[in-house]
């Protein structure tokens, strides 16, 4: 009746499998839009994403054009405000809103400074791509080591 | 005892999956008119090659997958790759053959116009 450290281990991954299959069934919960009303028409859903010297942020924003959306930066502060129109057509009888409309802002305090100058933002598909490339004096450096 | 080692072997025998793709409902809004339906479906990030549309029997199925590309991980992630997927129930009297569907913005725009015969239509009554 000895037991090997494999089939522990083995037993402790079929666990783990079972902790992420239960993970995913609420993570669900949190994220499909049908799920989160108080977040659709507060604040747009954003990834920040960063490449050495660039932060790259995305965030959701379906149903807006460039002229809707305000983009602006101060040093390591971003700040992403709009308004969501409603596209509702004259003369038609309503029988569901679930997208939200109204003005919305959400602002983030980047882990750097980003040079403000060099800051590119495209508008594509519903989905807004802002690269911010860092301050020089937040990029990172290669130390030689004499 | 025998049991658990079943189960402990079962692991190694299933393949790993890559990470799975949630599946999420778009958020929609219905109008309606005399002449036609109109949905309206969030999809954002969402490109016309991976959307589907399907009407069959009464049932209007939409769905869109987004991919993101993405080179390494994320500090913050609050969207990725996700299947957005939905069904509505459609009254009979819909005109299959001139649905229109357009894309624009990530919002996805269906135009859903009612058959000629299910249009209302004042009936006139005649005196004698």
């Amino acid at each position: 009746m000895f037991t090997k450290i494999s089939d522990i281990d083995r037993l402790f991954g079929t666990m783990n499998l079972l902790q992420r299959k239960l993970d995913n069934l609420y993570g669900d919960y949190e994220r499909p839009s049908g799920y989160r009303w108080e977040l659709e028409s507060a604040a747009p859903r954003t990834n920040l994403y960063e490449h050495g010297d660039n932060f790259e942020i995305r965030a959701e924003v379906p149903g807006l054009e460039k002229d809707d959306l305000n983009v602006k930066i101060q040093g390591n502060y971003l700040e992403i405000s709009g308004e969501r129109k409603s596209d509702a057509p004259e003369g038609y009888k309503t029988h569901k809103t679930e997208r939200g409309i109204g003005f919305f802002s959400r602002s983030f305090t980047l882990p750097a400074d980003v040079d403000s100058t060099k800051v590119e933002a495209t508008l594509k598909n519903g989905v807004l791509y802002l690269t911010l490339p860092k301050h020089e004096a937040a990029k990172p450096k290669k130390i030689s080591i004499s | 005892m025998d049991k658990a080692q079943e189960i402990a072997k079962q692991e190694e025998k299933s393949v790993e999956k890559t990470r799975e793709m949630y599946e999420a409902t778009p958020a929609v809004d219905i109008y309606e008119n005399e002449d036609e339906i109109l949905l309206h479906a969030d999809m954002p990030g969402v490109v016309k090659e991976d959307i589907s549309v399907d009407i069959d029997n009464g049932t209007l199925s939409i769905s869109g997958v987004r991919k993101l590309e993405t080179e390494g991980a994320a500090t913050y992630e609050e969207f990725s790759d996700v299947e957005y997927v939905r069904s509505f129930s459609v009254p009979q009297t819909i005109d299959v053959d001139r649905v229109e569907a357009e894309l624009k913005e990530g919002v996805l725009r269906l135009h859903l116009p009612k058959s000629e015969a299910a249009k209302p239509r004042q009936i006139e009554i005649k005196t004698t």
